[in-house]
Parts: C-alpha cells; structure tokens; sequence
C-alpha cells in the first residue's frame, strides 16, 4: 500500500461514549455510563483534592488520604475494606496528583450495589483515628523510599518542580514532606477531612454493565443521606514569569550516569496550547521516526535514551526534555543536540506528512484510551472536575485535529525558550571517602 | 479511679453509636452469566497456529505472534537473545530502518519484533498494513555490524546505568542464587559475556528460535476471520518451516537448611527481601488452583504478609508472594521492600507467616474470600477478547484439559483448607528456604546477625564474598600489637598465657541440621591437634588429627590424608593461642573495627584469616576463614563467649561454629596442661 493513500482515509469511527449526569441536592455530581460487553462494573469518586490544596506545612496531606480512607468507615471495620472487596470479587485502588484523589473499585455486576455503598462510607463517614494515622505514616514512608529514594532518577520530578514553582503548590512533591506527616496532629487530619471530603467536592461515576434506573435509585439511596460541605474556596496562585535561564543540580546515590534536564512552564491542561505542546513532545520523541529519537540516539548514537513530554495539570503544565548521555558524550553535548531541534520548532514549520503522523497518532490514542471501562470511568471524572466538560470524551479529538501546523511553531516559540527555562544538572552522587 | 474510667468509657461508647448511621452493607445480585468464548483457528503446514478473535466494539486491532519455545542457556554469550532481539526492528530485506519506523510511526501504530515474537497493534483501518509491517521485520530481518555495534553499546550502558540500581540488582541476583550461573533462569548479562557475542552468533540465533514449529498468531479486534486468513496465509505461508531444539537442564537444588544470602548495596535506603524455593508447579497438577488460593491468602492484595508487614507494623509499602503455574521449573518467593532498621524483623514475620500457612488450616472465611476474588476476577476477564485469546492458547501451550477454564470456577470452588495446608507444606518452604537480602550492610547486618539465620555473603553478580567491611575508623595508637596485648592481658597476662601447653576442651552440641546430641571434643598441643566429633547413635562422624609429621580427616566420606600447605597451615594454627606467633609476624594487620554479632570489634588479618577482638573488653570473639577461591569459595566462621578462668586462663565456654553447617557448642569440660597426651595425635 502506498503512502498516499493512507492520507485520505477518513478519521476512526471510535465508539462514542454514552453518558447521562446529574447532580443530587448535596451537591455530588454523577455520571452513568452504561456498557454491557462485559459483566464489570467500576464504581469510582474523585474528589477535587490533591497536593496543591495543602498547606506548605503539612504537604502529604492529599495523598496521606488516600490511604487514610481505606482504614475503615462507621460499618467498615478496620482491615476489613480489601476484605469485603475480595469476597464479593472485586478489586480497587486509589491514586492521587497535585489536582485530585481518585477511588475506585472493579466488581461482577451484581456487585454494583456493594460498591457503591463503600464509596458512600467512604464520604460518609470514614473513621480517621491515631492507629491509623500511625500505621499509614509508616507505610507511606515505605512508600517514598521504594518509588522515590531507592530508584535511579527517582528523584527527578520533585527536583524539577522545586525549582519551577517559587509560590505554587505545584513547587513540592505529591508525596510531600515526612517531617510534617510526622508533626501533624489527628485534629489536622480531621479538619483536612471535613472541608475537603464532602460531596459538592467529588464526582461519582458509575460505569459498566448496569441497569440505569436501579442504579440511579441506589446513587439516591446511599449518597443522598450525605450532608453538604461548605464549599471549597481556592487561593489562585500566580507565577511571575521566567526570563532568565537558570541552573539547578541534583546528586542521586542511585545513578552512574548523569542526566540533563530542561524544563519550562506551560499553561493548564484546558488551554488549547497545553494540547498543542502533546503534539510538539509527539514530534520529539514519540516512536522511532520521532525527530530527538531519530537524531540523538539512532543516528548520532550520542544519548542512551532521550524524550520530551508535556506534563499538563489544573494550573500549570511543565514541558520536560531529557537525555542521558553514551558513554564518551557530555550532557552539554546532548543539550547542544536537543536545542536544534527545538530551535527547528521554532523556525520551520512540519512538513505535511509529519503533520499527517501526528494527526494518526492522536486518534490512535484517543481509540485506545477508552478502550476499558475502568479508563472510560476515569476520564469522564477528569473531563468533568478538571476541564469542566463531560463531554470531552467524546469531543477533545477536535481539539487536537483543529491545531494546525502554524500554532506548533507559534506555540514552540512562545513557551520553549531558552530564557524561559531551568536547566536540571541531575547527577550520580560523589562517592564519599569514609562511611 | 477504675470505676470512673469504665463509666466514661461507657459514654463515648453510646456517643459514637448515636452519630454513627447503620447502613447494612448490601447483598449480592444474581451471579452473572458467564460464557468462555473460544477463538476461530487454523494452522498453516508449517505449524503456525492462528488463532483469531473478532471484537467489532472499537475500530482497532491488535496481534501477537509467541513461540512457545523451550528456556535455553547461553552460557558465556549470554547475550546474543538480547542482542537478537535488539538488532529486529532495525531493517529487513525489503525495507531499510527508517522508512520501516517512518511508516509504523506515520500510521499511529505500534510495532514490535524481538528475539522469541512479535506485537502490533493500531487502528482496524490499517490493519492489513500493520500485519504487513509485522511480518516484514518478523520474517526478513537484515542483521548489520553497524547496527550491531550500536545495540551493543545502549545494551552497556544500560547494564551500567543501572549498577546502583537495587531492586534490579536483587532480581539478577536471586534468580541466579536459586538457579544457578548454568541454568536459563539464572544466568545474567554481564559487559563481558555480551563481550563474547559477534554478528554471526545472532543471525545463527535466529535461524535456530525463529521459527514457525510452536509458534502462535494471536489476532483480536475489528477485523474479519475470513480476511485475516487469507492475509496470514500469504504472508506467513512462506516462513521456513522449523521447531527450537529443546534442551533439558536438571531442576536447580533448594539449599539444605534455611540461610540468608547477603549482598551489600551501600547506596540503599530500603532492603529488598525474598524468600525463595524452587517449585515444579504445573497448571495441570492437581494441586495447582489449592496453591494459587493458598498464595492469595498468604501474599495476594490484602494477604497475611500484606497485613502483617503494611497494616500491622507498617514496615512495607507492599508484601507478596507468588508462585508460577508452568511446564518449566520455577520458583515460590515471598517479598518485601523494607526500611534498613526492620529488615531482621521483617524476615522473621515473613517466616512466620509461611509457617502458619504450613501448619494450620486457614480459616473459612479466608478461604471463602480468596475464592471469591478468583472467581471475580475470572467472570470480570472472561468476556473480554484479549482474555478468550489468552486462554486459548494457554490451553495450547499448557496441555491444558479443553474444558479447563469451563471447570475453573467448579474447581477453584472445590479447594479445601485441608488441600492449601497440603498445597503450602509442598510448594512454601521453611526449613529450606533461601532468603536473599540485598540491602546496607551496614545499617542491616547487626540485625541480620541476631536473628540466628546462617548467614553467607554475595556480591552484586551472585558470586560468594566475604562479608562485607563496615568499617570504622580505628583510633590514633591502636595496632595489631596493642589489640593483641590486650587480648593476652584480657584472658589473664602474658606469663600465664605462655605457661599452657596445652588446652583440652569436651563440649556437648546441637545443630539445626543433625537431630541428635553431639560431643565435640578437641585438644592442642605444640602444633598438634585433634578434633572428634560423635553424634548420639551414630558415634564418631568426624575426626581430624594432626601431629608433626602428617595430618588426616575421617568422616562420612572416608579416611583423607592432609599435605602439604594444607598440613602446614594447621600445624602452624595448633597452638593453644595463636597470638602470641601474631605479636611478631609482620604479615598480621589491624584493618579497622567491624560489627561481629553487633558488637564492635577489632579485626586482625592474617592471610585468609580474620580475628575478631571486642573493643571493649579485648576478648576474642570470633575468627573466619576463607577456603577454596571463585565460585566455591567459601567462609568458614567461629564465634566465642562466655569466657571462664582455667588455671588462671579465660576460656570460653561457648563456641558457634559455622562450617557450611551450624554447631552450638557448650564447653562442660576444660583442661589446661592435663588431659593430653602423645598418643592422641596418632
């Protein structure tokens, strides 16, 4: 098959997601999404909480929550949640970012009622108590050593971030500070509870093999009951711009090779910008044809490993470009390398056959996100709490299929300069003579 | 006071159940209906199996093609699969790299090809090209130097990149700690076996594993049977018909008593622990769906280690165990990543708990609980079409029965607490486990020491060490020679020291390893020596004399005569104290100061040997020493307490020897200058 005639075939018939939503009187938003293929139901709540809504002397705190509200509730007892969860078959987890926390549990179908009701405990009543905070301050100790302190690179996201924010939340780590999670009081922990677990704060997303008009009057039934919060007022923080590039270093005991960081700062995931810096990391480093792939490490065979990604959040986003040099390479060899090609961005626009890639490689990834029940449920909870907009799932392929070749250059030049940027010296830790 | 107390506990009693809302927590629905699918197949003359789901719920499509070929070792090329793998995907006859990745790329799809198969997925509209691409690179790879040389090296510099890198080295090392360097299993790349691969020695690779005789193409997604035969046909009709050699290995030994592997990763905040034993499991053993419910109770999500190590103590973000179901050997292992301080006690709870499940029946509602998770968990995958392709061919390559998935909720439903305990006694070991740590040697080791677990060394390749130097610094004015003077001064003064001529010790024993009582008995004298050993109904089992002339052994592999520098270094050792040779010969260093059972002491080297003495009292308190080299080497320990006075000279009267297997000597019987006499060195 020639190229050519890939060009004009029309975009993917991606099945559309079927929705409905509604808001109860406290104020919980909901959204049902029915799919009977297969007799899995997924019952999740995000609650518009995360990293960025702690105070700068208790950071943790969002995250400590979500292991938190899995000691137990008012009929839950302690250690019994994944219990009941194994016994009627199902599982779950949470996760949490800077923006939001997210619960979720996978059960048969016949279980849509259970799972529900353990989100309304959850939300209802949770019990928060000294045993569990002392247990869950050990285990998220654990936690940070395993994901952060005890892998090479691991420490790379927080030493960016650090030096990108000066006033915003987004300046420290999710998993925040073991020094305030140790000086933090139950009190705190029941206060960080009451103003942010209420139901005019969350999403609940009911999807799978369900039959709507039950599930709505179990919704009614066990969520209904819940009082209302006060509502949750956030601080708008704002950034003085970056003009001037700056350096930072960072010495990982857990590395041999060093790695070079650039990072600047981009606009909240909404804007149409932050979609058009996807593309840009797409030209970058996505797949083998991939312009930094091509050129750094398969031609040139400079860097080990090179990549550019666009870290989107509520706020902010952080544009990364990275490269871990060969041996015989600096990493200022690697930058040198990794500029041109931005500076190409800048200058040059696509070609219309890369565009045409990068237009196949969207709708690829749109097909695939939403190809199972648990990934559709998340998305429609972060279409609705962070973009304002449910309907996304369905429509944000337009979005991306709207940028042209002219806003990636536009949009190259206004966010990717080198004034605007942090270069990140991320080093093996010096041997020390005597232990 | 007490009374008080009740009362007020009373009251936040009925506080807390006037707020709480009782909300009984919900009842099942009916049970889903479930259906096991299978796919459409067919098999092309040269073995090829196709196996095809259609799906037509999203505009996509996804293969893979699996050889179901045999483990093999590589041995001193360990590295040419990887170096196979590396180099497909990197050109092919009819199409050079880069428009290859160029097209792949401008389609949305993915494409990979590596040593053993091959996966692509992307959109159903493209999906005669993507299974075109496939097969191009797949079938027609173009082996070059060039893009060898430059695979060789990412290959270096990623073993390099991660040398620091603890959880990785952990797995390289216990796979080839329960393995062994020979076995497919347990061999690992190294820089100098990648070393030892050339050009030629991959193309050979390819045309020996590439090939159709057990191989499997696994189709699902929006694309129709009858197409997807016809394409497949064309395309891979032609691959050159062929089966992998399969060559049998011996199943690798368990150890003989349970001991832990330690290697020392100083860079580490956490250890990383397993708890391992080999295991024949296969998913056609009748006792294979008791283990895998028996391994959900013990280390699935919410298992005992989970409760135990996370929600109880709070030591772990996560412990689990697992067990593989497979025609190949494999192997149990229970893990924890653990902070360094509790990594001892994180040990121990883990041994507990393979140990209950071992001995006790679990509990109904356990069992109960794990059954339903499996049984969830199958109805939740079974509809879906990647899983009604997954088990089709685990069907095929497992020799499972064809109504196995039919029966699995009827036999995960059958299992009974009786059936895991039996399950667990055969597949979890205990008393033969090989716990690796890999972790700091100098925040872990201390605790390790005290748990009572035999200890043996490692470095970062799996090869036997010695253990691992945490040294301090020594303080300004101690040498060798003040810390022997100490030690002489400590067991009662030079004079007295000098005037033994010769010690005789009888001592009573137990090890973990001999069921019966033993009576060590020893006596030395001016560069004699003899050593006796009986065990309670077998009578004398070991036996070693050494006298001026000449030197034997007598044990359970019969008499063995002792020369040359082997005789010589025991007659120069068989001295009632060693040390005070020591005090003159120049060869004797002081190395610095060393945790031995958590006491700091001094370490003396002498040759292949070190000396321990306590810091605070001068008191020797053990000694080690290394025999054999490379791969057999192995470390011989000895550890003393509990010094008394005879004639004027501290002894002690318990001694720990361990010399591949553990003696736990109680000296009842000391004597200085009496006792011994000529004839006992015959």
């Amino acid at each position: 098959m020639a190229l050519g005639s890939l060009l004009v075939l029309g975009a993917a018939h991606a099945q559309k997601v079927e929705f409905e939503e509604f808001d109860l009187s406290n104020g919980l938003h909901v959204i049902l999404h029915q799919d009977k293929s297969a007799p899995v139901v997924v019952t999740a709540v995000m609650y518009h909480v995360g990293a960025k809504d702690e105070n700068p002397e208790r950071t943790g705190f969002a995250h400590f929550f979500e292991h938190l509200l899995f000691e137990g509730t008012e009929n839950i007892e302690r250690g019994q949640w994944d219990k009941i969860q194994a016994a009627h078959g199902g599982t779950g987890n949470a996760n949490t970012t800077d923006d939001r926390t997210y619960y979720y549990e996978l059960f048969p179908s016949n279980n849509t009622e259970l799972g529900l009701w353990m989100e309304s405990e959850r939300l209802l009543h949770p019990v928060i108590n000294q045993i569990g905070v002392d247990t869950q301050n050990e285990v998220v100790k654990e936690e940070k050593r395993m994901r952060v302190d005890n892998q090479p690179y691991g420490n790379l996201f927080a030493e960016v971030k650090k030096n990108m924010f000066k006033v915003h939340p987004y300046r420290w780590a999710t998993i925040g500070s073991m020094e305030h999670l140790d000086a933090a009081t139950l009190e705190e922990f029941l206060a960080f509870n009451k103003k942010f677990y209420v139901p005019n704060n969350a999403v609940l997303v009911v999807a799978g093999d369900i039959d709507t008009k039950q599930t709505k009057k179990w919704v009614e039934q066990y969520f209904g009951v819940i009082k209302k919060g006060e509502p949750v007022v956030r601080k708008k923080y704002e950034e003085a711009p970056i003009t001037q590039e700056f350096h930072a270093s960072y010495e990982d005991p857990n590395v041999q090779t060093p790695m070079i960081v650039e990072a600047y700062r981009t606009p909240a995931m909404t804007t149409k910008d932050a979609r058009v810096l996807d593309l840009i990391s797409s030209i970058l480093s996505d797949g083998k044809s991939s312009r930094m792939y091509k050129k750094i490490v398969d031609d040139k065979k400079m860097a080990m490993q090179v990549g550019a990604f666009n870290y989107s959040q509520e706020d902010y986003g952080l544009y990364f470009v990275y490269g871990i040099p060969m041996a015989g390479f600096t990493t200022q060899q690697i930058q040198k390398e990794i500029d041109d090609e931005i500076v190409k961005l800048q200058t040059e626009l696509v070609s219309e056959k890369e565009f045409q890639k990068l237009m196949n490689q969207v709708e690829s990834r749109y097909v695939s996100q939403n190809a199972s029940v648990d990934g559709v449920a998340e998305n429609l909870a972060t279409y609705y709490m962070l973009y304002g907009d449910v309907n996304l799932i369905n429509t944000e392929i337009d979005i991306y299929r709207k940028i042209t070749r002219e806003d990636i250059k536009a949009v190259a030049n206004k966010y990717l300069k080198p004034n605007q940027r942090l270069i990140l010296d991320y080093l093996p830790a010096q041997e020390k003579a005597e232990n | 006071m007490k009374k008080i107390l009740y009362l007020l506990a009373g009251l936040a009693l009925t506080a807390n159940v006037a707020q709480a809302q009782v909300i009984p927590m919900p009842k099942p629905g009916p049970a889903p209906k479930i259906n096991v699918g299978k796919p459409e197949t067919f098999t092309l003359p040269n073995g090829l199996t196709v196996m095809v789901v259609e799906n037509h719920k999203l505009p996509r499509v996804s293969y893979s093609l699996t050889m179901d070929n045999a483990p093999y070792a590589e041995g001193n090329k360990k590295g040419v699969a990887n170096m196979t793998s590396a180099l497909m995907g990197t050109g092919s006859k009819n199409m050079p790299k880069d428009k290859f990745n160029e097209e792949v790329d401008q389609l949305g799809a993915d494409v990979n090809v590596w040593g053993s198969g091959a996966a692509a997925n992307g959109l159903s509209k493209y999906s005669g090209r993507i299974l075109e691409l496939m097969a191009e690179a797949a079938l027609y790879p173009v082996f070059t130097q060039e893009e060898f040389d430059k695979q060789k090296n990412l290959i270096v510099e990623d073993l390099k990149s991660n040398e620091k890198n603890v959880p990785s080295i952990a797995r390289r090392v216990k796979n080839n700690l329960v393995y062994g360097k020979n076995h497919p299993n347990g061999e690992y790349l190294s820089e100098e076996t990648l070393n030892n691969v050339t050009l030629a020695d991959v193309k050979q690779n390819y045309d020996t594993y590439f090939v159709p005789g057990n191989a499997y193409l696994v189709v699902v997604g929006d694309v129709k049977f009858k197409d997807v035969k016809k394409q497949v046909t064309k395309l891979f009709g032609n691959w050159t018909a062929g089966k992998a050699p399969s060559i049998a290995y011996s199943d690798p030994k368990d150890v003989q008593y349970t001991q832990i592997n330690f290697v020392d990763m100083p860079n580490a905040v956490q250890s990383e622990i397993s708890v391992l034993n080999v295991t024949n499991l296969k998913m056609t053993d009748k006792e294979y769906f008791a283990t895998i419910i028996g391994n959900q109770i013990l280390g699935g999500g919410g298992g005992k280690l989970f409760l135990n190590l996370r929600e109880k103590h709070g030591w772990t973000y996560g412990s689990y165990s697992s067990i593989g179901g497979d025609k190949y050997v494999g192997n149990f292992g229970a893990t924890a990543s653990v902070r360094n301080a509790v990594t001892d006690s994180a040990i121990v709870e883990m041994l507990n708990e393979i140990k209950n499940i071992r001995t006790n029946l679990v509990s109904p509602e356990d069992l109960e609980n794990a059954k339903a998770k499996y049984i969830g968990s199958f109805v939740m995958q079974i509809q879906k079409p990647a899983t009604v392709a997954r088990y089709a061919l685990l069907t095929q390559t497992q020799a499972l029965a064809a109504d196995f998935y039919e029966n699995y909720i009827k036999n995960i439903n059958a299992v009974t607490a009786e059936d895991i305990r039996a399950a667990a006694q055969k597949f979890f070991f205990v008393d033969n486990a090989r716990i690796v740590v890999v972790g700091k040697a100098a925040d872990v080791l201390p605790g390790l020491e005290k748990t009572g677990i035999p200890i043996n060394y490692f470095d970062k390749w799996g090869k036997a060490a010695e253990k691992p130097v945490t040294s301090k610094p020594i303080p300004a004015g101690v040498t060798a020679k003040t810390v022997l003077d100490n030690y002489i001064k400590a067991i009662g003064g030079e004079k007295a020291v000098k005037a033994v001529k010769s010690i005789y010790t009888k001592s009573t024993g137990k090890s973990a390893q001999i069921p019966a009582p033993i009576v060590f008995t020893m006596k030395v004298a001016d560069h004699k020596q003899l050593v006796d050993m009986t065990i309670e109904g077998y009578g004398s089992v070991y036996k070693q004399v050494v006298n001026d002339k000449a030197g034997y052994r007598n044990g359970q592999a019969g008499k063995e005569e002792v020369t040359g520098d082997e005789l010589k270094e025991l007659q120069a050792s068989a001295v009632p104290f060693e040390e005070l040779g020591f005090l003159t010969d120049a060869a004797v260093k002081l190395t610095g100061i060393e945790a031995v059972n958590g006491t700091d002491a001094y370490v003396v080297k002498k040759g292949t040997g070190s000396y321990y003495y306590d810091v605070a009292t001068g008191l020797k308190i053990g000694e080690a020493h290394e025999e054999g080299a490379g791969a057999e080497k192995q470390v011989s320990t000895t550890y003393y307490s509990d010094y008394k006075e005879v004639k004027g000279v501290k002894v002690p009267h318990h001694v720990i020897m361990n010399i591949g297997l553990e003696l736990d000597l109680t000296v009842k019987e000391a004597k200085i200058n009496e006792g011994v006499s000529a004839t006992d060195f015959q």
